[in-house]
């Protein structure tokens, strides 16, 4: 029980803003568990954003159960839900998102700065966590100054930072080349091995789908097929 | 790293922007400042040329000579008055006088004026007139029958130094009497309508063709040593003399009052609608870099940072604009204030208009610490209200939305 990370039981999510009511999820039922490398995987309007999205905590199901951690998430209110993604949720977007007037480092502590740690203990895990991604050496860099993979390695090592479940990443390779792939994927494969820690990606890019040990496939609201290597 | 460098950074990220509303800032508090202490220097001048060349500080009267200003109504025992208010601590300096209405002639025509009869070296201890004098001598010369008249009178009378003047006016048994006095010296106190109307000669000459034996006063004119405590000198002599109407500057001339204050209130009005401009350019930038950065604030909600902070940071931002402008806008002000609080802003050539209310046309602006610190705190209390609105667009972006943003 304590090692399953992600519950989702019956999600269904209804976008009825338009005429014709969209359902983007029908009844998706999905467990993640704790030290797993899982990639969701589908065409577009499968949705595979829908349910990336209620994972992270960003929307709600319009119906169904969400756990995460144990904590039924879809039973929080806004304010509550900040504060859970905050320490609970490493996220890593597919245009990096970083902020641009910051350093690497000052991106990298930003969150454990809102969890309000220490100047030492920020100090001391970014330097850790620069290092994890190989930018060890570029921590007062701004992003401007870094290239696409080695932002998107700052977003990762700022996605760890506050010690979160589980890292939840929406197309991380999307705008990257081949070798910054592979080399992001073998950061984030050594440290799913070596410190067991859980990743979810949403993904249209073979080479993440064969470096995952599990794949996810949604069709139309649906999980088409959940495989494991 | 803190918060507040945050705030600070990301007002420089759009450098053009920021510099325009910071510019837009400091324009308008140097506006307000600069109007704020030219208004205060045109009226302090205005206070200041009336007291010393006009009204002094406080004046004593008998209480019906404003009224009727006849020679009756005089000040009894003047000369152990002005001894015993000499001797009053808080006064300085206190003159006696004889007025008389009269007409003051010449070849070319006649005028009605307030013939003002002083004592030179007494009358220059409590006002300027001596300084006014553009040409010719002040009375105390051993000439027969001195008379000093307005440049004014001068242009209009045909007068020049030494012509003879006929002074016609009423003596004690109250019949028509008349003197000849001879011009000595010219004054202009650049007060058209006090300068119109008055004309001065010595004391004695005037009582000796009133025909009086003893010397007569209707007027005594004091200045008082700290000019904010001549309420309360006036207050002492009231109740050591009740009998005697005793007035202060602004109950002699109300219209100073008036003045001063119709001027702080146009100065209020004027803070406010440049605030409210400052307003409207404020919102304008902030929202622009709101929406702008969109994206980054629903990834900021998205790994967890609150509303309250996102709130927080937009607020920051905005104040930062104002600190930076509210001081610089303050310097200006400050700099270019004290420029001409030392050279004075020259209007002679709309003089015509201003001297005719009694404005000197040389304005020497007043720094005032109570402007600038009611203007800088006007400019805190309207970059607050500016940010609300912006502050509030960024808190109420949904981090799914907002990352779905381009």
């Amino acid at each position: 029980m304590s090692d399953i990370v992600i519950q989702a039981s019956e999600l269904h999510k209804t976008y009825d803003e338009t005429a014709v009511p969209v359902h983007a999820l029908r009844g998706v039922n999905l467990q993640i568990k704790q030290g797993e490398f899982t990639a969701i995987v589908g065409p577009s309007g499968s949705g595979k954003s829908t349910l990336l999205n209620i994972i992270g905590g960003l929307d709600r199901p319009s119906s169904g159960n969400i756990q995460v951690g144990g904590t039924d998430i879809s039973t929080l209110n806004d304010n509550q839900l900040i504060d859970f993604r905050k320490d609970n949720i490493g996220f890593v977007f597919q245009s990096y998102n970083l902020i641009p007037v910051l350093t690497a480092k000052e991106n990298v502590e930003f969150v454990m700065m809102l969890q309000g740690s220490s100047t030492e203990e920020r100090d001391r895990r970014t330097k850790e966590l620069m290092d994890a991604v190989g930018l060890g050496d570029r921590m007062h860099n701004r992003p401007s100054e870094l290239s696409g993979g080695q932002q998107q390695r700052v977003a990762v090592a700022r996605a760890l930072a506050p010690k979160p479940t589980f890292i939840l990443a929406d197309e991380p390779t999307a705008n990257l080349d081949s070798t910054s792939t592979a080399n992001l994927l073998d950061i984030m494969a050594r440290l799913n091995k070596e410190e067991n820690i859980t990743f979810v990606f949403s993904t249209h890019d073979q080479r993440v789908i064969d470096r995952a040990r599990r794949v996810v496939v949604l069709e139309d609201g649906l999980i088409a097929s959940d495989t494991a290597s | 790293m803190k918060w507040i460098g945050l705030a600070w950074k990301n007002i420089w990220r759009n450098r053009i922007r920021s510099i325009v509303v910071i510019g837009a800032i400091a324009i308008g508090i140097w506006a307000i400042l600069f109007i704020s202490g030219f208004t205060r220097g045109m009226v302090q001048n205005y206070i200041n040329d009336s007291i010393s060349t006009q009204i002094s500080h406080i004046q004593i009267h008998h209480p019906k000579f404003g009224d009727d200003k006849e020679l009756k109504f005089n000040i009894a025992e003047a000369h152990d008055l002005r001894q015993e208010l000499l001797s009053m601590d808080g006064v300085k300096s206190a003159t006696t006088r004889t007025i008389s209405n009269g007409m003051i002639s010449s070849s070319k025509g006649a005028r009605g004026v307030n013939i003002i009869g002083i004592d030179p070296a007494e009358e220059s201890q409590v006002t300027a007139m001596k300084d006014k004098m553009i040409e010719g001598d002040y009375l105390n010369v051993d000439k027969k029958n001195p008379i000093i008249i307005s440049r004014r009178i001068a242009e209009r009378l045909g007068l020049k130094i030494r012509s003879k003047v006929i002074l016609t006016f009423q003596n004690v048994a109250q019949d028509i009497t008349a003197g000849a006095f001879r011009v000595v010296g010219i004054y202009d106190t650049g007060n058209a309508q006090y300068d119109e109307l008055q004309i001065y000669v010595k004391k004695e000459d005037l009582q000796r063709l009133i025909g009086v034996d003893e010397p007569i006063v209707h007027e005594m004119a004091l200045l008082v040593n700290d000019f904010n405590a001549v309420d309360q000198v006036r207050d002492q002599i009231k109740s050591a003399h009740p009998n005697l109407l005793i007035e202060n500057y602004k109950e002699l001339s109300p219209d100073l009052e008036l003045f001063n204050t119709q001027i702080k209130l146009n100065i209020v009005i004027l803070t406010v609608i440049i605030m409210l401009a400052l307003i409207f350019g404020i919102i304008n930038t902030m929202l622009m870099a709101v929406l702008e950065r969109k994206k980054e604030l629903g990834m900021l909600m998205a790994i967890g940072m609150n509303k309250w902070k996102v709130f927080r940071l937009i607020v920051m931002e905005t104040l930062f604009l104002s600190f930076v402008g509210g001081p610089l806008g303050l310097l200006i002000a400050f700099l270019s204030l004290q420029g001409f609080a030392q050279t004075g802003i020259d209007l002679s050539n709309w003089s015509g208009g201003l001297s005719q209310f009694g404005l000197n046309p040389i304005i020497y602006p007043d720094l005032h610490t109570g402007s600038f610190v009611f203007v800088m705190f006007s400019v805190m209390v309207t970059a607050f209200l500016a940010s609300i609105y912006p502050a509030r667009k960024a808190v109420k972006l949904k981090p799914v939305d907002a990352l779905r943003a381009l």
